[in-house]
């Protein structure tokens, strides 16, 4: 049977609108150090993204190779950012 | 079994239309994994631009640049985050019509089917409409004016080509969901034949999901 859960969408909707209210004052209220602004930002993003493939586009409900053959390359270029990231702290460190 | 036996045999029960069972897929359609795989080829496009734009800001010595007086070059304006907020929550609104059309395709429903897809293409439209006022200015200046000029700078490129690209796919997007509400009145996914609308709704969500990174990445990380 086709996936279809009203109450969830609005739920979803509510989540997003109120994840991306919380961006907004994150990236703007001053005397956050950088770090924590950043990484933050960053979870929230990828957590409501999250919400739209896994709610929105039914991801949740497929099978686990389905789920597989999406998530897996996509896991791939966050992780070459995070070994950049890293090298470039390692070569700033004192 | 092809796709028209499994049409046809949806037809044959007058409820929402199934497919046959695979081991590994499911009962997903041919359409949608299709979909799904031109999606992680799109996603690998964008994950390309991001990572150049991230690798650029963050090597860096100057990312927005300050007046330069000898080559007549203002200084480069800053993104408006609260704008852009508006329009990052135009596409949610989209994506939860989006979802409705969906639900409404697999009841049957084809009045509502196609109000929800308008209203969706609505979204998309009021976005791109957004988008060129923070281009180029429908109300009051646009970036360009006010000194964010594609090759100046590094900051000024990469903003053109990520939201310009993604601008691409919202433009995209309209369209297909015009072609799409056109069908639907025209009672092509009545009997709840919503495969279609769901495919559709892959690549609407899609956009806006990519939407939510380019937001967080171009706009709201602080310089």
């Amino acid at each position: 049977m086709a996936h279809v859960n009203r109450k969830e969408y609005w739920k979803i909707f509510v989540v997003l609108a109120v994840l991306t209210i919380i961006e907004v004052a994150v990236a703007q209220i001053p005397g956050i150090a950088k770090g924590l602004v950043v990484s933050a930002l960053i979870l929230l993003a990828v957590v409501k993204a999250a919400c739209v493939a896994l709610f929105y586009m039914h991801l949740k409900y497929e099978t686990r190779v389905l789920r597989l053959t999406v998530a897996l390359p996509l896991a791939v270029p966050p992780i070459y950012a995070l070994v950049l990231v890293s090298e470039a702290a390692w070569r700033l460190l004192p | 079994m092809s796709v028209a036996a499994a049409t046809h045999h949806a037809d044959a029960h007058h409820g929402p239309e199934e497919y046959p069972k695979d081991e590994y897929f499911g009962t997903a359609s041919i359409g949608k994994i299709g979909m799904w795989i031109f999606l992680l080829s799109d996603a690998l496009s964008f994950a390309g631009l991001l990572l150049a734009y991230g690798i650029m800001r963050g090597s860096a010595a100057v990312w927005r640049h300050p007046a330069a007086p000898e080559l007549g070059w203002p200084a480069e304006p800053s993104l408006g985050i609260n704008f852009t907020a508006g329009l990052t929550f135009l596409l949610i609104c989209s994506s939860v019509t989006m979802v409705l059309a969906h639900a409404a395709a697999v009841e049957g429903k084809r009045k509502e089917l196609v109000r929800y897809l308008l209203l969706t293409m609505l979204g998309g439209i009021l976005f791109l409409v957004g988008q060129y006022q923070e281009y180029f200015g429908l109300w009051s200046h646009g970036l360009t004016m006010e000194g964010l000029v594609f090759g100046h700078s590094g900051y000024a490129t990469t903003f053109f080509i990520i939201t310009g690209f993604h601008g691409l796919h919202v433009f995209t997007g309209v369209c297909y969901l015009g072609i799409m509400a056109i069908r639907s009145a025209m009672g092509k996914y009545d009997g709840g034949k919503h495969n279609s609308i769901e495919v559709l709704g892959l690549f609407w969500h899609f956009v806006d999901l990519i939407w939510i990174l380019v937001f967080t990445l171009v706009y709201l990380i602080p310089v």
